[in-house]
């Protein structure tokens, strides 16, 4: 419960600076109104279409991610030389942001679902292997040597020394992916005509409806928070603790 | 497996300039035979190890392992590191069976000999444990049971029990020395605490550093098991002090800074307080 408090004193507090915004500004919807149509929305068949809908190519892309992004940096982190031509490849790939795919992702697969999840990969797994290799390469001296003077050598030594050694780090670029990937998807959305989220962004922000976007605003920030909350933070305290690293 | 060192000297690289950590070591450890390597911190008693485990190479010289010169590390010759170094993703039967892995041993075989290991540790009840949830003495044990599945000819032992507590060394140097006469595997035991040497070992030889050399071997002449109250041990404890005299009170400057005195330094400790002295 004491975990809890900090928690919920911040939403309170952000909850009443928003109330007393609206109270100064009318033309600003108040939390008590966001929250009402948030509802409304989610009652509505045709808003849950939309939500599976994002909720689906999110599951679809990430799991992409995840095995192309780990996949690759992998790969890049066991052969040096494809590391050299190819590394600073997954770096660039990092460093694009994921919205700056849509337009050639609409180019080669028009306005479809493939053109998000095309999105999502090119915008989330940059970053998932750069931190694998980056785990790859960061195999602590010590855990290295008690593995040599035991017998590992090549390929065991790869799989059962250096992939698990790398897990931590991997588990920092899949929690990040994650928020890029959300990100993405919603790029990918508001651009296509995909059923989504994004469109519904796209739909009420040009039917003027500031407390209907709002309120989709209000849920993309949950999902998040949520996601990364019950999900991720406690994957990485769980690799923490049985790595050592607190 | 008899161990060999001749002529052999070590050279690091740092920031640039070359430190030498090893001068001229010549050492031997006869097959079976328990010895300790004993020396003020950063004496390179460590690198001998590392060479013996052929996680490096000497910069002249040899290492030679059974009168073959050492390539490089090998299962026959395993490690127990000061911090234990163990899996941290692996189950304490997890650490122990990762040699036995490795080395190809069949997996029905494996946890049977991992088993056999741990007991004699005593740690079948901890078999399912992780690294995080164990005590640094259990820790130890751990390693030291991964260290012994393989059987090797050469355990080499990297001053495992300097970060316990005096009770829990005790009783892990108690059982080493039980082990060690069970399978008589030929050990090299590097410590900086002069009652552990003399306590277990056949032989120590006395390091002194910068560079690490060879100063004094002392033969334990003292039957086991040892008793601390053994006059000639402790005789022999003041002997070797008496030996490293200035090079106690240079590490302890060292480490300690200018404020420790030694107004008699050579002859101040007398052999009773001698005994838990690190140097």
């Amino acid at each position: 419960m004491r975990r809890l408090l900090k928690p919920i004193q911040a939403v309170a507090l952000l909850y009443l600076l928003w109330q007393v915004t609206s109270w100064l500004f009318p033309a600003w919807p108040g939390p008590s109104r966001v929250l009402e149509i948030l509802w409304a929305q989610l009652q509505d068949p045709g808003f849950q279409t939309a939500l599976w809908g994002s909720a689906r190519r999110m599951a679809i892309g990430y799991t992409a991610v995840v095995i192309v992004g780990i996949g690759f940096g992998l790969l890049i982190g066991r052969l040096p030389l494809l590391d050299q031509i190819t590394g600073s490849l997954a770096v660039a790939l990092h460093a694009i942001p994921g919205a700056a795919w849509v337009p050639l992702a609409i180019l080669w697969f028009g306005m479809t679902e493939r053109a998000v999840l095309f999105t999502i990969l090119l915008g989330a797994s940059g970053i998932v292997m750069v931190s694998t290799d980056t785990g790859i390469r960061e195999v602590p001296p010590l855990v290295r040597r008690a593995a040599q003077t035991l017998g590992a050598r090549g390929v065991k030594y790869f799989w059962f020394v250096v992939v698990p050694a790398a897990i931590p780090k991997m588990v920092d670029g899949l929690r990040l992916a994650w928020a890029f990937g959300w990100r993405a998807l919603m790029a990918g959305e508001l651009l296509t005509s995909v059923s989504g989220l994004g469109q519904r962004l796209n739909q009420v922000a040009k039917a003027q409806q500031l407390d209907a976007l709002l309120a989709l605003m209000l849920l993309l920030a949950m999902v998040g928070v949520v996601v990364d909350g019950l999900v991720f933070k406690r994957l990485e305290q769980a690799v923490r603790v049985r790595w050592g690293l607190l | 497996m008899q161990v060999e060192l001749k002529h052999v000297f070590k050279t690091f690289r740092h920031n640039g300039s070359a430190v030498e950590a090893l001068h001229d070591i010549n050492l031997t450890v006869a097959d079976g035979e328990f010895v300790c390597l004993l020396g003020p911190s950063g004496c390179g008693k460590s690198t001998v190890i590392h060479l013996v485990a052929g996680l490096d190479r000497p910069t002249a010289g040899e290492v030679l392992v059974g009168g073959r010169p050492v390539a490089g590390p090998d299962p026959s010759r395993t490690v127990v590191f000061q911090d234990a170094a163990l899996f941290p993703w692996l189950t304490v039967l997890g650490n122990v069976e990762f040699g036995l892995r490795m080395t190809g041993v069949a997996p029905s075989q494996r946890r049977a000999r991992a088993m056999e290991y741990l007991r004699l540790v005593h740690l079948s009840k901890f078999i399912h444990a992780y690294p995080h949830q164990l005590s640094g003495g259990m820790k130890q044990r751990v390693a030291l049971a991964r260290a012994l599945a393989l059987q090797p000819g050469i355990l080499l032992l990297d001053e495992p029990f300097a970060a316990l507590d005096a009770q829990t060394r005790a009783v892990l140097q108690n059982e080493l020395l039980e082990i060690w006469e069970l399978a008589r595997p030929t050990i090299l035991f590097v410590t900086h605490n002069v009652r552990e040497a003399t306590g277990l070992a056949d032989r120590v030889y006395v390091i002194s550093s910068r560079p690490g050399h060879i100063r004094d071997v002392q033969a334990v002449a003292v039957p086991r098991p040892r008793h601390a109250e053994d006059k000639a041990l402790l005789a022999l404890q003041h002997n070797i002090l008496g030996l490293l005299g200035d090079e106690v009170e240079k590490v302890l400057r060292e480490e300690l800074g200018e404020t420790v005195h030694f107004p008699e330094a050579q002859h101040a400790v007398p052999p009773e307080q001698s005994r838990g002295m690190h140097i």
